[in-house]
């Protein structure tokens, strides 16, 4: 069930990231400098992290938890033990990352990209499954 | 029993990733093929404004292109990087547009002010467009995120350029041409701009990075507008076509 969860989650936070990847090539909106928090973050070189857009990194941390998650949601995956130590790893990795980006939005860049609130707030929930899947696994 | 509750979980697991996926994929589609927001026709009604920006070509060009850019924004930097050294050989040189460009400082770059002011300070001394190009090229060294203070770098490519420095010091200091920069960024809000680079090409404003091929089809379906408006009069055409005065700097 938590599983499935995650996996659910972690396709929405695809095409989330998948937005703001095409956003910082140019495909959606246009490449400008704005008076709004996201066209900050995005035109800021911190949105560039060794040498991929940090949205780029986004969609691969996503589509990786998704295919953990459904990997250990289908058939004999379900009673497998390693995805819920690899999103317990993925996620907890994922929490790390996007709190570092908070913070350079709020100390560095001074701004507020409401998309990457909605993914930071996607990735605690991640974590916060993966945590419960790992507990609920524990026990039994 | 339980092995058909369990078919039917993954089921409904499955329905619910596909449903997802393809929400996803059909929102990401839409918004691609959008046309870019913002292409609009300039207000036929609005009348003239009295900021001048900084000339480049011959006034007298059929098609007026203006730039609305903030030194600060990484946008305008690419444009000038990528797409202005075209736009200056093959349509400014070439006498098909005059250019100008209007400091439009955005409130959320910090150092915006001070380039601005630097760039104002060279045009003092002929030099606008270098130290524009200076400016654009080095944002790295002196934007909000790497100084809190940009004036040593801007004094250094002040000096860079060959400008009277004492000029260009006293200039700089004494912020004479605010007002100037404020009148720039006074003209972009009354036209209702809201972003950098935008361009306004003839009678249309184009918000956003213009990729070159777009400026130049811009610019003649422009020409064309202004060619059929003015075809009974061959010397109006002739006075159009003539070529670039000694304010182009290219």
């Amino acid at each position: 069930m938590q599983r499935q969860a995650i996996a659910v989650l972690a396709l929405a936070g695809v095409f989330l990231a998948g937005y703001l990847t095409l956003y910082h090539y140019g495909y959606v909106g246009s490449i400008a400098c704005g008076t709004g928090g996201c066209e900050k973050v995005q035109a800021s070189r911190y949105a560039v992290f060794l040498g991929q857009p940090v949205a780029l990194w986004g969609v691969g941390y996503y589509v990786s938890v998704a295919a953990v998650a459904i990997a250990g949601s289908v058939g004999a995956g379900q009673l497998s033990r390693w995805p819920t130590t690899a999103l317990l790893a993925l996620n907890g990795w994922g929490v790390v990352f996007s709190a570092y980006l908070t913070w350079l939005e709020v100390a560095r860049i001074h701004a507020i990209c409401r998309y990457c609130v909605v993914s930071a707030i996607a990735v605690a929930g991640l974590f916060a499954l993966s945590a419960w899947d790992w507990r609920v696994r524990r026990r039994a | 029993m339980a092995k058909t509750v369990q078919k039917k979980s993954n089921a409904k697991f499955v329905g619910v990733l596909v449903l997802v996926a393809v929400a996803g994929v059909a929102t990401l589609g839409y918004m691609v093929a959008q046309p870019r927001a913002g292409i609009r026709p300039v207000d036929p009604n609005l009348a003239p404004g009295t900021a001048e920006g900084y000339l480049a070509g011959n006034p007298a060009a059929p098609v007026q292109v203006i730039e609305f850019g903030d030194f600060e924004c990484p946008a305008c930097g690419q444009w000038s990087a990528v797409t202005e050294p075209d736009v200056r050989t093959r349509l400014i040189s070439t006498g098909q547009i005059s250019f100008r460009f209007y400091d439009f400082p955005l409130d959320m770059h910090k150092n915006t002010w001070p380039a601005s002011n630097a760039a104002a300070c060279a045009s003092d001394q002929g030099k606008f467009w270098e130290m524009h190009d200076q400016l654009f090229a080095t944002q790295d060294q002196w934007n909000g995120e790497a100084t809190r203070d940009p004036s040593k770098v801007l004094q250094r490519l002040a000096q860079s350029l060959g400008l009277d420095m004492e000029k260009w010091q006293q200039c700089f200091d004494s912020q004479v041409h605010y007002p100037r920069i404020k009148a720039n960024q006074a003209e972009a809000i009354r036209r209702g701009i809201n972003q950098t680079p935008t361009f306004i090409i003839g009678s249309t404003v184009y918000p956003g990075a213009v990729p070159f091929d777009q400026f130049r089809k811009a610019v003649e379906d422009e020409a064309a507008k202004v060619a059929a408006a003015t075809a009974p009069s061959k010397a109006a055409s002739r006075a159009a076509t003539k070529p670039p005065s000694k304010k182009n700097p290219f």
